[in-house]
């Protein structure tokens, strides 16, 4: 609970100061990391409730299945198990590949006659379906990976992309701007490239490059040197805390790099202004860390390309240019802008790797990504790869990805490693890098063993990028909801107003009809409803329309057990008992009808769990958590407080009871 | 405050006429229900595309919207209002893509009303397969849940108390299914049978069947209090006792529900409202079907016991 409360206090101080850049800019830098730790502790709102995009993507096996299949083979028997297929599991649960096998099956004809396996000289039926397996899981992967890749170049937050089942994709977008920017990014196939990657002082020059041309359409540039606080603040409107954090720190170094030289423009000026001015002169090369080895042998240094031009940097050499994980989505929008790539040399492309470098460190140090120039003509276009799956080198026990191409792709293959010895090849799957791997010698036959993968999964998701090249992932949609921003206010907000009201009738009612008794009750209810909530929260789950439901059936029940306990306490008390033993005789007897209530529900709740769609599970998932916690309320809190009253040496209470004379 | 005294109501005399009244008034209810035209599916049970949009001044009639969404090619589009002043919901067959369609209606609807501004609420876009699924698994989901109830509260009391909880249950959600059909054809409020309303049916289900445990549960106690009673005296005895309880329980929730129907918005409204009459007719179906379908179905089995042990003694 506490994560929600502070969200929306620290997103309102925020809000306020949303016309003022410069403010919001310190009030990051202050507030900043509590601010993104409270919003993804906090109780999220389902798209239902709140407005947004959401998304159901199907791989489509059959199509996949089809365009699989040796284009010259395929004919009229093919073509109709396949639509016969697409009939049946069109209506159906079944699973797509299963049916086509046992229609496939049914028609007497063998697996042989359509499909190869193209490491395999003499492929078995077995073995075919295990290849039709292995392409039907791999796409999903690779549509997952590369709509994954895509929604981050957009600076779209709390976008939630997941696997459903073993075909669908279902994506969240709270937020959305642009719904057709947004259909493409999922619809467009991926497309998979090998580039030369040139890592020289051009690169370099490419990165000057863009820093003028964005001081230049920045209007900023016309007050220059003598830029006036206003005007820093205007040009610092799209940073982030993390970017001014990471600023101050380059300014710190800027300085220490720089001091001994008199030309220092940022000398003598605070950490903040010295920051804001490298910011501002330096738009692009200010987020990039430079490292640089004289040879392949030698060890990389780190540079630094603030105050320096391209020809202070040695033409020879081996460079490498990272950029934190937090900035990246910044680069990635810089790079996309058409000025900037017309600014970038012909032949060369600037592009960042798909993964951060190495393995996620616990230490919160912020991941880092390679930036690459590669050719921007690619060597080779993908189509040619015809299989590509994760194995292990016998030598060395490394995960490795073996790769096989087509004979016309192998013979353009042997010429491009060839000519390419020692120098690196990048492979790139929708204008992001998954690996450049070093030639080590010239591939005749197109079959490839490529290194380096950290771990087995990191080589299982190279296949897959690979795999690509051969099989574009047939994904429709499947389902789309639209729920329109102007639901998100208005009605949001009668919803929850009149749930307030609701529960505040609730909490009248009861202290109305049972005096003390229902104070009691609202101390407990108060609890039951912000554990439920809380418990949501904490659980990560969302709050949708049916969770109300489940949030008003479980408060219900809560309520209810409430007024068995007191109806028994006054029919004990009416009996004549004493407080005490009717306090004790009033829990005992409500009991079993509160557990055998809540408990029926609970039960009832695991096949709606297990079978139930989305909705359906939010639903339930509210109602276990509620029925749980009432169990709690009602006979430890309620009971607790009796206790409490009885312990200290009450004889009667009040409870709303008749008197008796 | 203690509005209910202590009753002694006969609930049970007339057990059966109240039982017959129900059973028929749902099987009418049902047949009504099912005449063509009557249950309105909503787009996660019938697939399609459905988009809702909002004239913000109101000035567009159902029939010029009609026109203006035939214009650009969507001529079988069903155009449906409900109660709200400039809101619609526009239903297509033709599948593709929700946002492009709906991107499209809009710009459609603003061109044809240049002096209103047209919102778009809501699009949906729903794969036949997708909706098929949904039906089939919520069928499925339910009727495991139904059971489980069953056998809980077979087990907890008796196999009697488990049927007699399970045909109460339906009772109570084919009730309350046809009042929210019946109640739809008003135009008022947005009823179709959507996954949302599910949810609120389950939220019937699951009130219902808390009532019935409680009830159950009195009974049980009094069996043992009261050992030798006839059956039928134990359940208005035990009704009774409870009668309090499931008043006040009743009218708080209630309370709490008519709060929503009135000032709940969009959101909530439809919601409650079936919550609303379902947790009524699961209130009733406590008193009337639950526990005379016990009381009979008890007496049926000791007869037909009697009677075989006669036959065979003959």
């Amino acid at each position: 609970m506490w994560p929600t409360y502070s969200y929306y206090q620290l997103n309102q101080e925020r809000e306020a100061l949303a016309k003022d850049s410069a403010a919001i800019e310190q009030w990051d830098l202050a507030n900043g990391e509590q601010f993104l730790k409270a919003r993804s502790g906090r109780l999220k709102l389902g798209l239902d409730l709140r407005g947004g995009m959401y998304v159901t993507l199907e791989v489509d096996v059959l199509k996949l299945i089809e365009e699989s299949a040796d284009p010259l083979s395929v004919d009229d028997d093919l073509t109709k198990i396949i639509e016969n297929t697409r009939k049946e599991t069109d209506n159906s649960n079944q699973d797509v590949l299963e049916t086509f096998l046992k229609n496939f099956r049914a028609s007497g004809k063998s697996l042989l006659q359509y499909f190869t396996v193209s490491n395999q000289s003499d492929p078995t039926e077995a073995s075919i379906e295990e290849k039709l397996q292995r392409d039907a899981d791999g796409a999903v992967q690779q549509a997952l990976e590369v709509i994954k890749q895509r929604v981050n170049k957009y600076d779209l937050s709390e976008v939630n992309i997941q696997q459903q089942g073993a075909r669908r994709i279902v994506i969240e977008l709270p937020d959305v701007k642009d719904e057709k920017e947004i259909r493409s990014l999922l619809q467009t196939t991926a497309r998979l490239e090998f580039k030369r990657v040139v890592m020289n002082r051009e690169l370099i020059r490419a990165f000057y490059a863009i820093d003028n041309l964005l001081k230049g359409v920045n209007p900023d540039t016309t007050v220059a040197d003598t830029a006036s606080v206003a005007a820093d603040s205007s040009s610092a409107k799209k940073d982030t805390s993390s970017i001014a954090k990471a600023d101050s720190v380059k300014a710190d170094s800027a300085k220490r790099d720089t001091s001994g030289k008199a030309k220092n423009p940022y000398a003598g000026l605070s950490d903040d202004e010295a920051a804001r001015r490298i910011k501002r002169d330096y738009p692009l090369t200010h987020m990039l860390g430079g490292y640089y080895a004289q040879s392949e042998k030698g060890s990389y240094q780190p540079f630094d390309l603030i105050l320096k031009k391209a020809d202070d940097f040695p033409e020879q050499g081996m460079y490498r240019f990272i950029i934190s994980g937090k900035t990246l989505p910044q680069l990635l929008k810089i790079l996309d802008r058409a000025d900037v790539k017309r600014v970038i040399p012909a032949d060369l492309d600037i592009i960042v790797a798909a993964k951060p470098e190495g393995t996620p460190s616990k230490d919160g140090t912020p991941e880092v990504y390679d930036i690459y120039g590669v050719t921007r003509e690619p060597e080779l276009t993908g189509d040619v790869v015809t299989e590509a799956f994760p194995s292990f080198d016998q030598a060395s026990n490394q995960p490795v990805v073996l790769m096989e191409m087509s004979s016309e792709g192998a013979e353009r293959w042997a010429q491009i490693t060839g000519a390419n010895i020692n120098k690196r090849i990048a492979i790139v799957l929708d204008g992001r890098v998954y690996s450049a791997p070093v030639v080590q010698n010239k591939i005749p036959n197109g079959s490839s063993q490529i290194t380096g993968s950290g771990s087995p999964e990191e080589a299982n998701l190279l296949a897959v990028v690979l795999k690509a090249g051969a099989l574009k992932a047939p994904v429709k949609i499947i389902e789309e909801r639209v729920v329109g921003p102007s639901l998100g206010e208005d009605s949001i907000r009668r919803g929850v107003s009149s749930s307030l009201m609701s529960f505040a009738l609730i909490i009248l009612f009861m202290l109305a009809y049972y005096a003390w008794g229902g104070a009691i009750a609202d101390v407990a209810l108060l609890m039951n409803v912000l554990l439920v909530v809380a418990g949501l929260a904490g659980f990560g789950g969302t709050l949708t329309l049916p969770g109300i439901a489940g949030l008003i059936l479980s408060t219900a029940m809560a309520v209810d057990a409430n007024i068995l306990i007191f109806e028994r306490i006054r029919e004990e008390l009416a009996a004549g008992k004493t407080l005490k033993v009717a306090v004790e005789q009033g829990f005992s007897k409500a009991w079993s009808a509160i557990i055998d209530s809540n408990l029926t529900n609970i039960l009832a709740t695991i096949p709606l769990l297990v079978w139930g769609s989305g909705p359906v599970k939010g639903f339930a998932v509210i109602l276990l958590i509620g029925a749980i916690i009432t169990l709690f309320t009602a006979v430890v809190v309620t009971r607790a407080m009796f206790a409490l009253i009885v312990a200290s040496g009450a004889t009667t209470i009040n409870i709303g009871q008749k008197r008796t004379a | 405050m203690d509005l209910i005294k202590k009753t002694n109501i006969d609930f049970v005399t007339k057990r059966n006429t109240f039982f017959m009244a129900s059973l028929i008034s749902t099987v009418v209810g049902l047949i009504i229900c099912f005449l063509p035209g009557m249950i309105e599916l909503g787009i996660d049970f019938t697939g399609g595309t459905q988009i809702k949009v909002s004239f913000e001044k109101a000035s567009a009639s159902a029939d010029q919207v009609r026109a203006a969404v035939s214009s650009i090619g969507f001529g079988g589009a069903e155009i449906k209002s409900f109660g709200k002043p400039g809101e619609y919901l526009i239903r297509i067959n033709e599948l593709g893509s929700a946002s492009q369609i709906s991107a499209n209606i809009v710009a459609s609807l603003q061109k044809s009303f240049p002096n209103d501004n047209v919102i778009l609420v809501g699009a949906d876009n729903v794969d036949a397969k997708v909706s098929k699924e949904l039906a089939f698994d919520s069928a499925i989901s339910l009727a495991i849940a139904a059971l489980i109830m069953l056998l809980y509260v077979a087990f907890r009391f008796q196999l009697a108390y488990g049927f007699s909880a399970v045909i109460a249950l339906a009772h109570d959600v084919l009730m309350a299914f046809v009042i929210s059909v019946l109640f739809n054809k008003t135009g008022l409020l947005n009823l179709e049978l959507s996954i949302n309303a599910l949810a609120a049916y389950l939220t019937i289900l699951g009130y219902s069947i808390n009532d019935k445990v409680v009830v159950f549960d009195r009974i049980r106690e009094n069996r043992e209090k009261h050992k030798g009673m006839p059956l039928a005296e134990l359940v208005n005895l035990s009704l009774n006792e409870t009668l309090s309880r499931t008043l006040v329980t009743g009218i708080s929730v209630l309370a709490a529900l008519l709060v929503m129907v009135f000032l709940g918005g969009d959101v909530l409204e439809g919601f409650a409202f079936t919550m609303f009459i379902g947790i009524v007719i699961g209130t009733y179906s406590s008193v009337y079907i639950a526990s005379s379908f016990l009381i009979w179905y008890t007496d049926r089995v000791k007869h037909k016991n009697v009677g075989v042990v006669a036959s065979t003694k003959a």
